[in-house]
C-alpha cells in the first residue's frame, strides 16, 4: 500500500548544526503515527520540513492525494495547506491578539466560506467551553482551552492529514488525557494524524504505529504495542521528559 | 488661551500628517517585519506626482490626489517585488540598507529630473485662512485632517473587518502559522505595501497643499518622525500609532508656541528614549513579545 | 604631497578609521547609529582644548578619544536590556539628541559651528591614526574579549548561559569603538577646521554602517575595504554629474540584493555551533521568538 506521506532520507541543518541526518518515515492513510523522542531529537524539525518551513539539504517529502504524488519540497507552505494538511503547532501558537472566533475563521481561510461557517458551528458544538468564549481574545484563555482552539482551528478545513506537535506540553495530566481522547475521535472520522510527542506513555496508547527519534536519526519503528515494550522506549518513560 | 487653542489645532494637523505616514510605515513594518526606508521617499514621489498632474493635467483636487496615490502606489509595488520580497527572511538591516539605497535613488532622481530646490505646489485649494474667532484654520489644514481620518478609517476597516485584513494581522503576528493555514504571505505583503504607498501618496498631496511647496528631500524629516511614532506606540495596534502621532504633533506645536522651535525636533527623540526605557515594546505592546 | 587628491586621501583615511570604530562596537552585536555624533563630540572636545586652552595636538586627540569612550560606555549601559533592533534605534536617537543639543549650545558656536580650529591634521597623523585603530581592532579581534563579544553578538542568551558578563562585554566594546571614533572626530576637526552640528546627525552615521555592511561586517579588513571603496567611488563618478547620487543609491541597493554578506563574507567558525547547542538546552526557557528557529526537536 502506498503511504499518504512519505519522507525519505531527510537531512536538515540549521546553520552549522545538523538537526536531521537521513530520516525516513512513512505514514499511511487513516492511522495515528507517533514520533517519539527527547527534547532536541529533531521531532519538530520533521513537522516543519513537511510544511516547508525549514531548509532541507537533502531528501524528499511527498504527499499522495487525489491519485497524484506531490513533491512537497517544490511547494510553498500555503500551497501545502491547500493539499489538505493542517497544523497544531508546538505551544499552540494561536493568534493571541485575535478573538477565538477569528482564530477559527482563519482556520478556514483557504476554504469555502459557507462550509467554514458550518464547520465552525460544529467545532463550537464539540467544544462548548469555546462557544462561551468565542469573542474573547485567544491570548487570554487557559492552556487547555488554547489547545482546544488550536485543535479546532486545524479541523475547520476538513484536512486529510493533521500534524500535531507536542500536544501535551504545559497541560495538566487530566487535560492531557482528554486531549488524547479527542485525537482518537478525530482519527475515527477518517483524518490521518502525525503526532509528535515527548509523552510516550499516553501517545503510544492511541497510536497505530510509531517511530523513535534520537539526535536526528530514527532508531526504532513499528506497531505501537511492539514499541511500548522495547527497552529504548522504556528509557524514555523514565528519563526523557524535561 | 487663544495661543493655546491655535497651537492645539496646528498640532492636531501636523500630528495627523505624521500619523498617515506613520501608519504606512507601520503597515509595512508590522506585516513584513522590516523597515522600509524608501517609504518617506514614496511619499515624496506621490507629492511630485500630484504636483506634475496639477501643473500639466488638471487642477481638480480629486484628480490630483488620484495621480499622487497612483504614482506612489506604483513605486511601492515595484519596490515590493524587486527589493522587499527577495530580501524576505534575511536580517532586517539588509532591507533597511537596500531601501535606503532606493530612497537615495528616488530623492536624487527627482532632484535631477525636476529640481533639487523647493518647488512651488500649485494652489489647487486656496490657502486663505478662515477665521473662526478664537482660532483660524485654512482649507488645506481641514483637508489634511480629513485625509488622515479617512486613511485611518480605511486601514482600520481593512485590517479588522475584511478576511484579507484578518490574514494580514495573522501574518503580522505569526507568519509561519498563517502560511500553514493557506495565507499567501507574499501576496499579503504586496497588498500591504501598495496600500501603504497609496495612502502616503494621498497624504503627500494634502501636505503639499498645506505648505504650498514640495521638495525632493522632504522625506527624511517626516520619515524619522513617523518612524519614531511607531516605535513609541508599538506595532500591535495601528490606532495606537495614530494616537501617538497626534500627541507628538500637539506636543511639538505647544512647545514651539510656548518655548522655542529649536528644541522641537529633540522632543520626539527624548520621548522615544523615555518610553522605550520603561516599555521596550512600545506603549501599546508589540507582536514580538 | 598629493596635490588635488589630498582631501580625498585624508577623508578616506578618516572614514576607514571611523568604520573600524563601528566595526569594533558591532563585534558585540551593537550596531551604533550614533557614530557621527560621537565623532563630533570628540571633535568638539579636542577643538575646544586646542583653540581655547592651547593644548598640544596629541593630548587633545586623546581627550577626544576619552570623551568618545565615556559616551559609548554610557549608551551601552543604557541600552543593555534592549534587543537588536530597538537597540539600533536608540543609538540613533542618542545621536540625534546630541546633534540637536550641539545645535543649541552657544559656547561651541551653536548653529554657526565651531570655527577657528588650528590646522594640525595632515596625511601622516591620519595614517598613524588608522594604523593605531587597526592595530587595536586586530588585537581585540583575537583576544578573549573579542571571542566573548562575538558570542554575545551571535546569541546573547546562550552567551550569558555560559557565564559571560554581557554588560561588561557590551560596555567595553562600545567604549573602545567609540574611543576610536572620538579620536577620528578630533582629527577631522583639525582638518576641516570646523565642526558643525549638522554633520552629527543620523545620515552621517548611517554612512558608516553602509560602509561596514558593504565591505562585510564580520571581518576587519572587509570593513576597511568597504569604507575605502565607498569613499572613493563617488569621487570617481564625478563625471556623471547630477545622476551620480542616483547611481550611488543603485549600487548600494544592488550590492545588498545580490551579495548581502558584503564584499568580504564571514569565515565560518565553530563558535556559533558550539555555543548554540549548549546554550539552547540550558536557556530553552528564555528563548525568544527569534531563537525559535534554533529549537531542535
Amino acid at each position: 500500500m502506498t503511504p499518504l506521506l512519505a519522507i525519505s532520507d531527510l537531512h536538515v541543518a540549521y546553520k552549522a548544526v545538523p538537526a536531521l541526518s537521513g530520516v525516513s518515515i512513512e505514514l499511511f492513510e487513516g492511522e495515528i503515527l507517533v514520533i517519539l523522542g527527547a527534547n532536541g531529537a529533531g521531532k519538530t524539525t520533521i513537522v516543519k520540513s513537511i510544511l516547508g518551513l525549514t531548509n532541507i539539504q537533502r531528501g524528499s517529502v511527498s504527499l499522495r492525494t487525489d491519485g497524484a504524488s506531490h513533491d512537497l519540497r517544490k511547494l510553498q507552505t500555503h500551497q501545502i495547506h491547500r493539499l489538505g494538511v493542517t497544523w497544531v503547532p508546538e505551544g499552540r501558537q494561536l493568534w493571541g491578539a485575535m478573538t477565538v472566533l477569528d482564530n477559527l475563521k482563519m482556520g478556514g481561510f483557504a476554504s469555502d466560506p459557507t462550509e467554514t461557517r458550518q464547520r465552525i458551528e460544529e467545532m463550537l458544538d464539540w467544544f462548548p467551553r469555546l462557544r462561551e468564549r468565542q469573542d474573547q481574545l485567544a491570548g487570554s484563555l487557559s492552556g487547555g482551552e488554547q489547545q482546544m482552539v488550536a485543535l479546532a482551528r486545524a479541523l475547520i478545513a476538513r484536512p486529510k492529514l493533521i500534524l500535531m506537535d507536542e500536544l501535551s506540553l504545559g497541560l495538566a495530566p487530566l487535560v492531557v488525557a482528554e486531549v488524547f481522547q479527542l485525537v482518537k475521535k478525530v482519527n475515527s472520522l477518517g483524518v490521518s494524524v502525525l503526532l509528535v510527542e515527548q509523552n510516550a506513555r499516553q501517545a503510544l496508547r492511541i497510536a497505530t504505529r510509531a517511530y523513535l527519534l534520537e539526535v536526528g536519526h530514527v532508531v526504532e519503528s513499528g506497531p505501537a504495542a511492539e514499541l511500548a515494550n522495547k527497552q529504548s522506549v522504556q528509557d524514555i518513560f523514565l528519563g526523557g521528559h524535561s | 488661551m487663544n495661543l493655546f487653542l491655535q497651537q492645539l489645532l496646528n498640532g492636531v494637523i501636523i500630528g495627523s500628517t505624521y500619523a498617515v505616514i506613520a501608519i504606512g510605515f507601520a503597515l509595512v513594518f508590522t506585516v513584513l517585519r522590516v523597515i522600509n526606508f524608501a517609504h518617506p521617499d514614496i511619499f515624496m514621489v506621490g507629492m511630485f506626482g500630484g504636483l506634475l498632474c496639477a501643473k500639466y493635467v488638471s487642477s481638480n483636487f480629486f484628480v490630483v490626489a488620484a495621480a499622487s496615490a497612483l504614482s506612489a502606489g506604483l513605486v511601492g509595488l515595484i519596490l515590493e517585488r524587486a527589493v522587499l520580497r527577495p530580501l524576505r527572511g534575511r536580517d532586517a538591516l539588509m532591507t533597511l540598507i537596500a531601501t535606503l539605497g532606493v530612497g537615495i535613488m528616488l530623492e536624487n532622481g527627482v532632484a535631477a529630473l525636476i529640481s533639487p530646490d523647493v518647488v512651488a505646489f500649485p494652489p489647487v485649494i486656496s490657502r486663505q485662512p478662515i477665521d473662526l474667532g478664537a482660532v483660524s484654520v485654512s482649507k488645506p489644514q481641514i483637508v489634511n485632517l480629513i485625509v488622515s481620518l479617512i486613511s485611518l478609517a480605511i486601514v482600520s476597516y481593512y485590517v479588522r473587518l475584511t478576511p484579507y485584513g484578518r490574514a494580514t494581522r495573522a501574518v503580522a503576528e505569526r507568519p509561519d502559522v498563517a502560511a500553514a493555514f493557506g495565507v499567501n504571505v507574499s501576496r499579503v505583503s504586496q497588498v500591504a505595501v501598495t496600500l501603504a504607498s497609496m495612502l502616503a501618496g494621498c497624504a503627500a498631496v494634502s501636505v503639499g497643499l498645506l505648505y504650498g511647496n514640495a521638495w525632493a528631500f522632504i522625506g527624511l524629516a517626516y520619515g524619522i518622525k513617523g518612524f519614531i511614532c511607531i516605535l513609541i506606540a508599538g506595532n500591535r495596534y495601528f490606532e495606537g500609532v495614530m494616537l501617538v502621532a497626534l500627541a507628538l504633533g500637539i506636543l511639538e506645536a505647544l512647545i514651539t508656541g510656548y518655548l522655542s522651535s529649536t528644541y522641537r525636533d529633540a522632543i520626539a527623540f527624548l520621548l522615544l528614549i523615555a518610553v522605550l526605557y520603561v516599555r521596550p515594546n512600545g506603549l501599546f505592546g508589540s507582536y514580538s513579545t | 604631497m598629493f596635490g588635488q587628491w589630498e582631501s580625498l586621501v585624508i577623508f578616506t583615511l578618516l572614514n576607514v578609521m571611523l568604520t573600524v570604530g563601528v566595526y569594533v562596537t558591532a563585534m558585540s552585536g551593537q550596531l551604533s547609529l550614533a557614530t557621527a555624533a560621537i565623532a563630533g563630540l570628540g571633535g568638539y572636545a579636542a577643538a575646544i582644548l586646542t583653540r581655547n586652552f592651547g593644548w598640544p595636538f596629541v593630548p587633545a586627540i586623546l581627550m577626544g578619544a576619552v570623551v568618545g569612550a565615556f559616551v559609548g560606555a554610557f549608551i551601552a549601559a543604557v541600552t543593555l536590556r534592549m534587543r537588536d533592533f530597538i537597540l539600533k534605534l536608540t543609538t540613533l536617537a542618542f545621536g540625534e539628541m546630541i546633534a540637536v543639543v550641539a545645535f543649541n549650545i552657544d559656547y561651541i558656536g551653536g548653529a554657526n559651528s565651531f570655527t577657528g580650529i588650528p590646522a594640525y591634521t595632515g596625511f601622516w597623523n591620519c595614517l598613524i591614526g588608522v594604523l593605531i585603530a587597526t592595530y587595536l581592532a586586530w588585537r581585540f579581534d583575537g583576544s578573549r574579549l573579542g571571542f566573548a563579544s562575538r558570542a554575545v553578538r551571535d546569541d546573547v542568551v546562550a552567551a550569558a548561559a555560559t557565564g559571560i558578563s554581557v554588560l561588561q562585554v557590551r560596555v567595553v566594546t562600545f567604549a573602545l569603538g567609540a574611543a576610536i571614533c572620538g579620536a577620528a572626530g578630533a582629527l577631522q576637526a583639525h582638518y576641516m577646521l570646523i565642526v558643525s552640528p549638522q554633520e552629527l546627525g543620523f545620515f552621517a552615521s548611517l554612512n558608516f554602517i553602509i560602509f561596514l555592511l558593504f565591505g562585510g561586517m564580520y571581518v576587519l579588513w572587509g570593513a576597511m575595504l568597504g569604507a575605502t571603496v565607498l569613499t572613493i567611488l563617488p569621487e570617481l563618478m564625478r563625471f556623471t554629474t547630477e545622476y551620480r547620487h542616483v547611481l550611488f543609491g543603485l549600487i548600494i541597493t544592488v550590492v545588498v540584493l545580490f551579495r548581502p554578506q558584503g564584499l568580504i563574507p564571514r569565515i565560518p567558525t565553530g563558535v556559533s555551533g558550539r555555543f548554540s547547542r549548549a546554550g539552547r538546552r540550558r536557556a530553552s526557557k528564555l528563548s525568544s521568538a527569534e531563537n525559535d528557529q534554533w529549537r531542535l526537536g
